[in-house]
């Protein structure tokens, strides 16, 4: 009799022991996940920061690349003609190159509000890329939009105001 | 009693097993949290030091200096792939005091748009990064270089411009002759005493001799050849020439533009012999081909309306 009360005492003690174990691993498991969510959340924030930085940062880069720009010495300032070509497929060569979502130029200076895709007349909208993601934010910065044009012995630029805009990814 | 005395040792042996693997969790656990948050550390640092890479953009200026510190013992990877535009590939991994003396690098972060030159693994916890502009003969890009700033570099017999060029570039790491830095790395123009690298050319062209290998040079990318490994060099060579000849397409359609409203120029065929010439041109080519840029660019001077850096 005391030996079978002894028994099930032992049983309760593993029991209660298991429980406890149960117990201990389930809090340490929440714990952990508590921590990854946290570390994670700032991960996020972490990435779209960077992201946004360099969409800023790419606004000068791909306004100062020479497939765009209209020379070396000139400072956000986009070749009308350049923008045509690439607007116009040559883009399509650049595919993976930029390090952005899109890239569009507007003129802006004394345009309608709607866009005219170029090259159609009265144009104000040049598409140059747009990688298809749908969930993206834009930041632009304000350029010329020149081109070289003769007018009998003289040259000059002729220059419009214009806004490039570039999107920037957004984890989906 | 004896059956106490046997309950009581399996209470004790499932606490310590039970314990122990508790215990051996935790602290895997734990490892394993501080893995990933070293390797998400690494990540970001990589793609931090890219951003950097954009603001280093020469823009009009002939060039930038910077520096980049970093608050432990650091390692930047550089891998560069070829085919096409290319790119770079950084990454990162940090010194670590527990395990294994390196992490495992952290996520690698593609650069298609710059070109980074530096050796293939620089280590340091502060590092100079400056860019050159490339004109080969429109500006291409800006050249990127990356540097330990640990390493120092003394340069002896440069004279003209080639020395204004390295003064302009304010390395705080580098002497202009007189070096008094006994592990620094010697850099001489043509014949010298105990010389690590040798400069044979000019401003326009020329070669860089180190580790009895000869690379090849066109303008700044001198400073490219000097400081980064042949490999690199030689892959970013390939990418910008690619990139030079894509320009050379994207100019040769805007010569039928600029003649169709009257600002007309003869540039079509030459730059579409430049497009043919620089594609798939490698770095062993870049003397031939600086002679035919000069030519491209005193041409282009000389028309009417200028199909590339408009001169009024």
């Amino acid at each position: 009799m005391g030996l079978e009360r002894l028994n099930k005492k032992g049983q309760m003690k593993i029991q209660q022991m298991a429980f406890m174990i149960v117990a201990v691993f389930i809090f340490f498991i929440l714990a952990g996940i508590f921590l990854l969510r946290i570390s994670f959340a700032g991960l996020y924030e972490d990435v779209d920061r960077l992201e946004r930085e360099q969409a800023i940062k790419s606004l000068e880069v791909i306004a100062d690349m020479q497939e765009l720009n209209c020379g070396s010495s000139e400072y956000f300032c986009l070749d009308e003609d350049k923008l045509r070509i690439m607007s116009e497929g040559f883009s399509m060569e650049y595919e993976d190159f930029w390090s952005v979502a899109s890239i569009e130029v507007r003129k802006i200076y004394n345009t309608t509000r709607e866009d005219i895709e170029c090259p159609d007349i009265n144009c104000n909208y040049y598409n140059l890329y747009d990688s298809g993601q749908r969930n993206k934010e834009t930041e632009s910065t304000f350029v010329s939009i020149c081109k070289r044009v003769r007018s009998g012995d003289l040259r000059y630029n002729q220059c419009e105001i214009g806004k490039l805009t570039v999107g920037r990814f957004i984890n989906e | 009693m004896e059956d106490k005395k046997a309950q009581f040792d399996f209470v004790w042996l499932f606490a310590i097993i039970a314990g122990a693997a508790i215990l051996t969790l935790a602290i895997y656990g734990a490892t394993k949290f501080s893995d990933t948050t070293r390797f998400e550390t690494d990540s970001k640092i990589a793609k931090e030091i890219v951003i950097i890479t954009d603001s280093m953009q020469a823009g009009v200026a002939e060039g930038k200096t910077s520096s980049i510190s970093l608050n432990q013992r650091t390692r930047i990877n550089n891998i560069c792939f070829e085919e096409n535009f290319g790119r770079n590939s950084i990454s990162v991994s940090t010194r670590s005091g527990i395990g294994e003396e390196w992490n495992r690098n952290g996520v690698p972060i593609s650069v298609r748009n710059k070109y980074i030159f530096s050796e293939k693994i620089i280590e340091g916890k502060k590092f100079i990064v400056f860019s050159k502009p490339f004109e080969f003969p429109y500006e291409v890009s800006d050249l990127t270089v990356i540097i330990p700033k640990e390493k120092y570099y003394c340069f002896s017999g440069f004279e003209g411009i080639l020395l204004e060029n390295i003064q302009s570039l304010n390395l705080p790491n580098a002497q202009i002759e007189n070096c008094t830095i006994e592990l620094a790395t010697k850099i001489c123009y043509g014949p010298g005493i105990d010389c690590d690298i040798r400069v044979n050319g000019d401003h326009i062209s020329g070669s860089v001799i180190k580790s009895e290998e000869n690379i090849k040079y066109a303008g700044n990318l001198l400073y490219a050849a000097i400081f980064s490994d042949k490999e690199i060099y030689d892959c970013n060579v390939k990418r910008i020439l690619y990139r030079t000849g894509k320009v050379a397409e994207e100019l040769s359609i805007k010569v039928d533009l600029m003649n169709a409203r009257g600002c007309s120029s003869n540039m079509k065929s030459d730059l579409l012999i430049w497009q043919h010439l620089t594609t798939n041109a490698t770095s062993d080519e870049l003397k031939t081909l600086s002679n035919q840029a000069k030519n491209l660019e005193s041409k282009n001077n000389g028309e009417l309306c200028g199909v590339w850096d408009w001169k009024d």
